[in-house]
């Protein structure tokens, strides 16, 4: 506890810097120690204390220039503890004291403010001065990058969001077009009409094929391989149709090993590809290729 | 006029008849007693009180050796704020037991002393006292901000007055308001001093809360409109305060009748000494093995003399 406050003390940096919203814990450690009850030998001589006001005291009937003092009546407790609260009852009492300064002065007529062509010596230097408003700037700049920051990441947020709406939609348009045109369908089927035209429009929409419209068949076809475009018959051109039980085994192998002999060798990684990185394109692959060249 | 005169003479007017006859208690002024005898030569009196009264307060600002560098920051804070006052060199703390510190602030003509003690370079007591014979007081400072801190924006002129709010509770109880009194003499710039400015840009806000003092220290600050120098009442409406420091809590310790000494006339019933504080939160600490230990050796004479019973289906499954 104590280390803390210790540490508050000497490092002025590790406070929170807004003047509104500071953390003094400090002086939140020095209110917590304090005597539960008063202790009963506490001296006070209150004639004694009286006696010496009145010595030291201005006469009563002095103006209030030499004194320039103002009172003010609190409205309500203040927690100590409430920095927020605490500051601003301080505040309020000097803005309400500079408030009836003004009054008494503007009563005598004497000059208040410092009129904005006065130059003098301030308290605090021009090089303090420049620090605290760079300081401030500073904060204002760390204020709205961070708050910028926030913004993006918002939005981000936000356009995942939309993109997921969109796609949504677009699921249940496909739906609902597929439905209407099963609808019509049925419709169509249901009036008859289908007897007479159906050679034309039944070869678009076609049974169970219309459920799934643009899908590959999954049916695969034995021996030809998954690339293959023209179904397997690309391997062997036009031949009778006497030979089909050879055909079959041959149409098996020629797809599987191609025509000009196995593929498979041609595909084993021999001593200069396994060297090659020229085609790895993964993660960082500019650095390999540096080193290769710098070779 | 002050506000005190006005409040006599309306209380004058009300009671005009017996004003003769009514016997009042002779009051102080610098000059001695005054007889109330007839109004208007109490008026003169008064007149001619308020033309010889001149605040020739002086103020002597000193530390003791060994003071850390943000106590003394926070003196040379209070004497920028200050230009009554008068700085000296560092007193030896061993030596600044009263006479010395009365013979210094007689030495350079004083009237008031400010003395910053630092102890163990970190508990800085302040001593404010009135010098030849007055009351002083002895404060702990707690929770010290200096102007130098960045986050305190504000700036006013150096030497000019400063306004001085109180809060209401300084006159509540007698030592609140012969601090009070103090304060006003110790922190007010007198009137027409020479290197006072003659405007009014700061306001010095004191307050009691939780038995202590607090110190701010507020610049007055107002946008300006136009060319014109006067402020209207739509201006004060806008005036802002914007703080300058520093700050620091004062927790009054004891209040002595004479300077730097003399018999106690007040002793704070809730003070606790920061030596005090560090000493307990020293024994609490020091306490923790011995706890341990025993709460260790405990535990095992708990286990022994309450055996656990044995359990009857502890091998039913161990077949």
């Amino acid at each position: 506890m104590m280390v803390e406050d210790e540490l508050a003390m000497i490092d002025p940096e590790n406070e929170d810097f807004d003047p509104e919203t500071e953390s003094e814990e400090d002086e939140e450690e020095q209110q917590v120690v304090k005597l539960a009850e008063p202790s009963k030998t506490a001296v006070y001589n209150r004639d004694g204390l009286l006696e010496r006001l009145a010595d030291i005291s201005w006469p009563d009937d002095l103006d209030w220039t030499h004194r320039l003092n103002i009172d003010r009546e609190e409205q309500e407790e203040v927690d100590v503890n409430d920095d927020l609260a605490r500051e601003h009852s301080f505040y309020t009492q000097g803005l309400e004291g500079i408030r009836q300064a003004y009054a008494n002065f503007h009563s005598t007529g004497e000059p208040f403010l410092r009129p904005s062509d006065y130059y003098a010596e301030m308290v605090k230097s021009d090089v303090h001065m420049e620090k605290v408003k760079s300081r401030l700037l500073a904060e204002k700049k760390r204020i709205e990058e961070s708050e910028e920051r926030r913004k993006a990441r918002e939005n981000k947020k936000l356009a995942k969001e939309v993109q997921a709406q969109k796609m949504k939609e677009r699921t249940k348009q496909k739906k609902q077009e597929i439905e209407s045109v099963k609808k019509w369908r049925k419709q169509r089927q249901q009036s008859g009409f289908d007897k007479e035209d159906a050679s034309g429009l039944d070869l678009a929409f076609d049974g169970g094929d219309a459920n799934k419209p643009f899908q590959r068949s999954n049916k695969k076809r034995l021996g030809v391989s998954p690339g293959d475009r023209s179904g397997g018959r690309a391997t062997f051109g036009g031949k009778g149709k006497g030979f089909d039980k050879k055909r079959k085994s041959r149409e098996f192998r020629d797809s599987k090993f191609g025509f000009g002999g196995r593929k498979g060798l041609k595909k084993q990684n021999t001593a200069e590809t396994t060297n090659d990185f020229g085609a790895f394109h993964k993660g960082d692959c500019s650095a390999p290729k540096n080193k290769r060249t710098k070779r | 006029m002050g506000k005190k005169r006005k409040h006599s003479e309306t209380g004058a007017a009300a009671n005009e008849n017996k004003e003769e006859t009514a016997v009042e208690r002779p009051k102080r002024t610098l000059l001695g007693f005054k007889d109330g005898s007839s109004t208007t030569t109490e008026q003169q009196q008064k007149e001619s009180s308020i033309a010889t009264f001149r605040n020739k307060e002086k103020v002597l600002v000193t530390c003791s050796r060994r003071i850390s560098y943000r106590y003394r920051h926070l003196m040379l804070n209070l004497v920028s704020l200050l230009p009554h006052c008068k700085k000296d060199n560092k007193v030896e703390s061993k030596d600044s037991k009263g006479a010395t510190l009365n013979e210094l602030v007689e030495l350079k003509s004083c009237s008031s002393c400010l003395f910053f003690e630092c102890r163990k370079g970190k508990d800085l007591y302040m001593w404010m006292a009135k010098c030849p014979n007055g009351p002083s007081v002895k404060f702990l400072v707690n929770a010290v901000h200096t102007m130098e801190e960045l986050k305190l924006t504000g700036n006013h002129l150096k030497g000019s007055r400063p306004i001085l709010t109180f809060s209401s509770s300084f006159d509540k109880q007698p030592h609140w308001k012969l601090l009070k009194e103090m304060f006003m003499q110790i922190f007010g710039t007198p009137k027409d001093h020479r290197k006072s400015k003659p405007f009014y840009d700061h306001v010095f806000v004191f307050s009691i809360l939780d038995d202590h003092v607090w110190f701010r220290n507020y610049q007055i600050s107002c946008p300006h409109t136009g060319t014109a120098q006067k402020i209207d009442r739509g201006d004060l409406e806008k005036m802002t305060l914007v703080e300058v420091g520093p700050r620091f809590c004062l927790n009054p310790i004891k209040i002595f009748a004479g300077s730097f000494g003399g018999p106690t006339l007040y002793e704070n019933p809730f003070y606790v000494a920061p030596n005090q504080i560090r000493s307990l939160e020293k024994k609490q600490k020091a306490g923790k093995y011995a706890k341990k230990v025993k709460a260790k050796t405990r535990r095992k004479m708990h286990q022994l003399s309450n055996p656990l019973e044995v359990d009857e289906f502890a091998d039913m499954w161990k077949e």
